[in-house]
């Protein structure tokens, strides 16, 4: 008797929630203030992506490997909704990313610089790429809500990095070349392969910042709970104005997945 | 939720896929030429040598823009045909001596008559670039046989590499090349004396022509004219990259093969050139100064050892037992099978038992014996022979002789003490027959 009593105030209370959501859900899935139309949302992710040229330039003829490094984001947003539909948010974020990569490259063109001597010339061979960044994120972004239950932000975003590498080594490609060719093509042949590798370590020519824009989706899974994806695309090559050991512009292009609770 | 999920990965991935078509190769290298003889045998001691691999030949000038077919001294030429290999994509082109330009197929005769050289022009698969090569036969030298001393004394018998830039000028070194008619025939052919300046010059290239490990010096040697120094140095941050921590001046007979001199620098270093003569005595003036600090290959100092230099001469069959071709490099210039005599400074070795024959190790230690001191001093070491030489095979360029030279005797190895150098003046090589 006791227990029918039960099932039938869970029946009821359910009936009545399933109403709910459908009259009320643009409430319930929306801000948790319904005075200031404001709150915060505390996320923490999976970080994957690389830092790349964009477009691939035709000197890289194929990737071998690529391999993101477990990465995370966790972070902050305060945001207000201004209308049932547009908001705004900004957040501060800290993240760890990284990747390995394997390309090989063909007449890549190179100039390092080191203790005032310069190796310049034509590349070609397979180029190994470990990379780690750690740093904040401060992202500004305008909300709109497609549905009761989903979110899109769009918006710039700014990062500091307290700790960056960009370091690997240089071999024979997949077709067994691996070769320097000194200053210009018909420059001197230097030979380089897994034998006696060379190696490079370029973190002191990294920037210590970048911009760009992010991308995030929203989804409302509880009234408190998110899950969301979103996606950081740096628009500041990655290396500093002068150095020309890269030949093209690389930019960091990271995606996040992960859960958010909304207060 | 699953769209949500793929849509940065497939962003990703398809920012990683879009790899464009080939670019065209920019480089236009001969890779191999081969000459068409149809008695080889007439021309040739060993008949391999119709065939060149420009990127490994020992034969080859100090600018590899130059290929030399050195053929019998009686040997009567005539036109032959060429078979170059170049680059994929790349063009052959002949140029004649008026500068015109023609296309060339393989096979096609070429004068080569009177020793005359002839160029022959790469252009690139992209046609932006072209090297220019010069091919020609020329014949071995007379040489006359009996007792006789080479001398070489190092007096203005040096130039820069890259006679369009100064001393001043990052970038340039010094080459060493023999002009005395005897010393040409007999030992340097169109080539000079061999050092590890050039691959010194891929790490170091703010160094300027005195700033490299082999340097001459200008009327500083005993007897008041020049000499060279030979100098171990720092190999900087692009030496580190490649594990090749130091550079130890050097100064031989032989050939470096820049090319692969990252990649095994000792197999790079290669040593000999024919000689018809039995040389019996080196003798040398030197004098030296020890670096304080001896090194390890990974640039961390080693206690209790000294630096010390090297010189040598080593006499070995450039052939082995089925005619094919032996030529020493930094792995076994002072221990292979093939040589039959040597003269060395004395140092300290170890000996050990391999297939029934002793071989020598070099042997580190905290004191030198090899005698040289600051102060110039002549020295005198008889060549010693394992076995007599064969009359036909030294007349017949059977037999190869290396003078060498080192700053840090394990070099080869990275291993010495920066700063230790070596001068070297008035080398006589007295030779019996």
């Amino acid at each position: 008797m006791k227990s029918l009593k039960y099932i039938l105030a869970a029946v009821l209370l359910l009936g009545a929630a399933t109403v709910n959501a459908q009259e009320d859900s643009w409430t319930k899935y929306g801000p948790t203030n319904t005075q200031t139309n404001a709150g915060f949302i505390v996320r923490a992710g999976y970080t994957f992506g690389g830092t790349a040229p964009m477009p691939v330039p035709a000197e890289i003829r194929s990737i071998n490997e690529f391999s993101p490094k477990g990465g995370f984001n966790i972070g902050l947003d305060c945001y207000k909704m201004l209308s049932k539909r547009w908001g705004i948010s900004a957040g501060w974020h800290f993240f760890y990313e990284g990747f390995h990569t394997s390309a090989d490259v063909k007449g890549y063109k190179m100039e390092l610089v080191q203790e005032g001597n310069v190796m310049a010339g034509y590349f070609t061979g397979c180029d190994v790429t470990n990379t780690d960044a750690w740093g904040m994120n401060i992202p500004v972004l305008a909300t709109f809500r497609i549905s009761p239950r989903w979110n899109v932000s769009l918006g710039p975003y700014f990062t500091t990095y307290f700790k960056t590498s960009f370091d690997g080594e240089v071999y024979e490609g997949k077709n067994g070349q691996g070769y320097l060719r000194v200053d210009d093509p018909t420059g001197q042949k230097v030979i380089i392969d897994r034998t006696n590798p060379a190696t490079y370590d370029f973190k002191d020519n990294m920037r210590r910042w970048n911009a760009g824009l992010e991308l995030q989706f929203d989804w409302k899974a509880m009234k408190h709970m998110n899950v969301f994806a979103q996606l950081d695309w740096g628009l500041a090559n990655t290396f500093e104005p002068d150095f020309k050991a890269v030949a093209f512009k690389m930019y960091p292009i990271y995606a996040t997945v992960g859960l958010a609770y909304r207060y | 939720m699953k769209k949500l999920l793929f849509f940065p990965i497939a962003l990703l991935s398809l920012v990683f896929t879009s790899c464009s078509e080939e670019p065209a190769n920019m480089e236009c290298d001969i890779e191999s030429v081969s000459i068409h003889f149809d008695n080889p045998e007439l021309f040739f001691d060993v008949v391999d040598d119709t065939l060149k691999s420009v990127a490994t030949s020992a034969d080859l000038t100090y600018d590899t823009d130059s290929i030399g077919f050195k053929v019998k001294t009686k040997a009567v030429v005539g036109s032959y045909g060429l078979t170059i290999a170049t680059t994929p994509g790349a063009t052959v082109y002949f140029v004649e001596a008026d500068g015109s330009v023609s296309p060339y197929r393989n096979g096609t005769p070429v004068d080569f008559s009177d020793e005359k050289i002839q160029v022959f022009r790469i252009v690139s698969e992209d046609g932006v670039w072209h090297r220019d090569y010069k091919i020609c036969v020329v014949h071995d030298a007379v040489s006359n046989l009996g007792h006789r001393i080479y001398n070489f004394s190092f007096d203005g018998n040096y130039s820069l590499y890259d006679p369009n830039k100064t001393i001043d000028d990052k970038g340039n070194y010094f080459v060493w090349q023999e002009v005395e008619e005897n010393l040409v025939n007999d030992i340097f052919g169109s080539e000079s004396w061999k050092c590890g300046n050039p691959g010194f010059k891929l790490s170091k290239s703010s160094a300027k022509a005195l700033e490299y490990p082999s340097v001459p010096c200008f009327g500083e040697g005993p007897d008041g004219t020049d000499c060279i120094k030979l100098e171990t140095m720092d190999t900087g941050a692009f030496g580190k990259m490649v594990n090749m921590r130091i550079a130890s001046g050097s100064l031989f007979t032989g050939y470096f093969d820049v090319a692969n001199a990252l990649k095994d620098a000792r197999k790079a270093t290669q040593f000999g050139v024919a000689f018809k003569h039995k040389p019996v005595k080196f003798s040398v003036w030197l004098k030296c100064e020890m670096g304080a600090k001896f090194q390890d290959k990974a640039g961390k100092a080693v206690e209790g050892v000294v630096d010390e230099p090297d010189a040598y001469v080593v006499v070995y069959r450039n052939q082995d037992e089925n005619g094919n071709r032996v030529l020493l490099d930094g792995n076994d210039v002072l221990s292979s099978k093939y040589i039959v005599g040597m003269a060395r400074l004395p140092h300290y070795y170890d000996y050990e038992e391999v297939d029934g024959r002793t071989v020598r190790h070099d042997k580190l230690s905290d004191h030198g014996i090899h005698g040289v001191t600051n102060e110039w001093q002549k020295f005198e070491m008889d060549v010693e022979y394992t076995e007599e030489l064969d009359d036909d095979l030294l007349a017949n360029n059977g037999y190869n002789i290396i003078i060498g030279f080192s700053s840090s005797w394990q070099g080869a190895y990275f291993q010495g003490a920066v700063g230790s150098k070596l001068w070297i003046d008035n080398i006589e090589i007295e030779c019996e027959k």
